[in-house]
């Protein structure tokens, strides 16, 4: 049967062969990502209000008297008082700058957010906010907004907390002897759909219409106003998110062979998987804090990247911390310098690039649904 | 189909400690090169979802290093009592011993490093390599942050080359006919190298070439290697073929157990699949003409006779 066929002789090479060309579509992802990162951060930096032309604003950008200060890093990553610097330096590395770095973080969030719900739902379809994420936090972004406005201040805390209580709501509601993912999907559903209508509702009681403008930038996404403070907040989460989903890689390539297959190859699926919706939860509560509810990066970026590296989770999610912030940055150019002077939330533009492109998708690919 | 096979008959008391001596590979760092039993002991099996268990109180000893082959008719709970004793399913009474030790005791990596199971229910992307697939077959024996070690390696090519797909190593799982996936699903379970393996329904819905491919692989693991097998087969010819133990269920009770010489006959093939066969003995095991189904009401009647009589009945 298999004596007659030819064994190891040209199979470590044949295997080498095989990894460099899938590491070559990764790394070609990776730095086509950085790239149009950089593009957008130079175009984010340039532009606006106060005008400075591409080359002024490269030279604030690596301003050696900001780049290689310590004290101006310290303000930046601790808070703290901003060392004195020239007006353009200021603009650049005190508001231009940290919004860009924002959307970073909230791009690779979703994307790895994304990528693990995807995983263990064992859906293509699902999105960090399919378990009740999105609607739990924006329930209490409409409380805290409309009822109450004393709270305020402890706004991203209040929402990351709405969305992984309503989490575990779902996960309560699904748990029968177990979960699945199916179960799940069903929870999430009805859940969002309760938590919606309650949202809605609040609406009718805003007093005024800064509330409600204030209420729709939260729960459709921006990143106006975002400064160092929310890289501040933001960033010890993110790398917490990124590493642990990294190093679970291999745990979710498993998850994806089926609970009955996964179960018998020695993995607590139950555990296992709890814990992994915990570091997606973790990852899309990080960038609920900072940008409020962004849709469709989540969904559409583990897809493209899935496009292109194939459905390998250590190759997977490398390309969406790379590709999450690409369109994001992408994304934000958009929302802040389309209609300039007016800025429109992110999650508009988010959602107008992606439903095309889940439309394209749709015809291109005969089956959709399971991974 | 060029290698000879050994006779079943002449290995049926499991002593096969002989041909473990020069088993190539699991000298190094293999604690139990030995055969493993596995038992089942009163077990009572239900579904969360229904109200009456599906098999009830029964007793099931794999012999150590041989084949034990399950059949039964449909919902007969075949594949039930194999989800049981591979921990799939939580006995509600009962207890399931691999070497003497209860499987609940143990943790479900060291679970996993003895009893391999092949289900029927499984997925995998499309797009993964059936070398990775078969990779993940190390899974119970890595850590959480280790790597692949030569160990790993060296269990994979053996496991491809005893599936016979090394032909197939590169290629992703989504392009392979359904034959080809079971050969690879096959080597998965194998790199996990235990002691005990069981397999739900390996054969059905795959053409003949890979029946008889699945079926060589149980042939080589019975000869040539101490695991003990336990696999459910729909076809009795194929079961009696390759199985040194039968075991045939009906309603989720043991009707008969042992050699298949003993198991296959026209009366055990009347009471429990309920159909009029004339087994004959040759020296590939007993070989099995199906006549007719039977009927409770049974006066050996044929449906068109029945539908006269219902027809005439009704006017």
């Amino acid at each position: 049967m298999a004596s007659d066929t030819a064994h190891g002789t040209d199979a470590p090479s044949r295997r080498e062969r095989w990894l460099g060309r899938i590491d070559r579509s990764l790394v070609t992802l990776c730095l086509g990502s950085l790239a149009v990162v950089v593009a957008g951060g130079l175009v984010q930096v340039s532009f606006g209000a106060f005008s400075m032309t591409i080359v002024e604003a490269w030279q604030a950008v690596f301003d050696p008297a900001v780049v290689f200060s310590r004290q101006a890093w310290e303000a930046f990553l601790l808070g703290g008082e901003v060392p004195e610097m020239d007006k353009r330096s200021l603009i650049v590395w005190n508001i231009r700058l940290p919004r860009v770095f924002v959307a970073i973080l909230v791009g690779m969030n979703l994307a790895v957010s994304g990528a693990i719900f995807q995983a263990v739902t064992r859906n293509e379809l699902a999105s960090p906010f399919i378990l009740g994420v999105s609607s739990g936090a924006g329930l209490l972004i409409l409380l805290t907004l409309v009822v109450f406005g004393g709270l305020a201040a402890f706004l991203p805390l209040i929402a990351s907390v709405g969305g992984a209580v309503a989490f575990l709501i779902v996960y309560a509601i699904a748990w029968k002897n177990g979960t699945s993912p199916v179960r799940l999907v069903l929870a999430g559903v009805i859940v969002g759909t309760v938590f919606g209508s309650l949202q809605t509702a609040l609406f009718f009681f805003a007093e005024d219409i800064g509330v409600v403008q204030s209420a729709i930038a939260w729960t459709t996404g921006s990143l106006t106003g975002t400064d160092w403070e929310q890289v501040r907040i933001a960033l010890p989460w993110t790398v917490l998110a990124m590493v642990l989903a990294l190093v679970s890689s291999r745990q979710l390539n498993v998850l994806l062979l089926g609970e009955s297959t996964a179960q018998s190859l020695g993995m607590s699926v139950e555990k296992v998987r709890f814990a992994l919706s915990g570091v997606a939860v973790l990852a899309a509560a990080a960038s609920i804090a900072v940008a409020g509810i962004v849709g469709f990066v989540g969904l559409i970026v583990p897809h493209m990247v899935r496009n292109i590296v194939g459905s390998d989770y250590r190759k997977l999610i490398v390309g969406c911390v790379f590709a999450g912030p690409a369109l994001m940055v992408g994304a934000d150019v958009g929302a802040r310098l389309a209609l300039n002077p007016i800025q429109i939330p992110v999650g508009i533009v988010t959602g107008l690039v992606g439903g095309p492109y889940f439309l394209y998708l749709m015809r291109k690919q005969e089956r959709m649904g399971e991974i | 189909m060029s290698r000879p096979r050994t006779d079943p008959k002449s290995r049926t008391n499991g002593d096969d400690t002989t041909e473990s001596e020069d088993r190539p590979g699991t000298d190094s760092g293999q604690v139990s090169p030995e055969s493993a039993a596995l038992t089942g002991e009163r077990l009572v099996l239900q579904y969360p979802s229904s109200d009456e268990p599906v098999v009830d109180g029964e007793t099931l000893s794999a012999q150590p290093g041989a084949v034990t082959a399950l059949v039964g008719p449909n919902g007969s709970g075949k594949s039930t009592l194999l989800k049981g004793l591979a921990d799939q399913l939580e006995p509600e009474a009962g207890s399931v011993l691999v070497d003497g030790q209860t499987i609940q005791s143990l943790d479900q990596k060291e679970l996993a490093r003895r009893l391999g199971l092949l289900s029927q229910e499984r997925t995998s992307p499309d797009s993964i390599t059936v070398e990775k697939l078969v990779y993940h077959g190390r899974y119970p024996h890595r850590g959480f942050f280790e790597s692949v070690t030569a160990e790993d390696e060296r269990a994979v090519d053996r496991a491809i080359q005893l599936a016979g797909c090394d032909h197939l190593r590169e290629r992703e799982v989504g392009s392979l006919s359904g034959g080809q996936k079971q050969l690879a699903w096959i080597a998965m379970v194998l790199a996990q190298e235990t002691d005990v393996l069981l397999l739900d329904e390996p054969t059905t819905f795959l053409d003949l070439h890979h029946q008889l491919e699945v079926m060589e692989i149980v042939e080589t693991l019975r000869d040539e290697s101490d695991i003990t097998v336990v696999v459910v087969l729909h076809d009795i010819e194929q079961a009696a073929r390759l199985a040194d133990q039968m075991v045939a269920l009906k309603d989720g009770e043991i009707r008969a157990s042992g050699t298949p010489e003993a198991v296959v006959t026209e009366e055990l093939l009347a009471e429990v699949f309920e159909i009029d066969a004339t087994v004959e003995s040759t020296p590939h095991g007993p070989r099995i003409e199906p006549l007719r189904p039977r009927h409770d009401d049974d006066d050996q009647e044929r449906p068109t006779e029945r539908v006269a009589r219902s027809d005439s009945g009704s006017d």
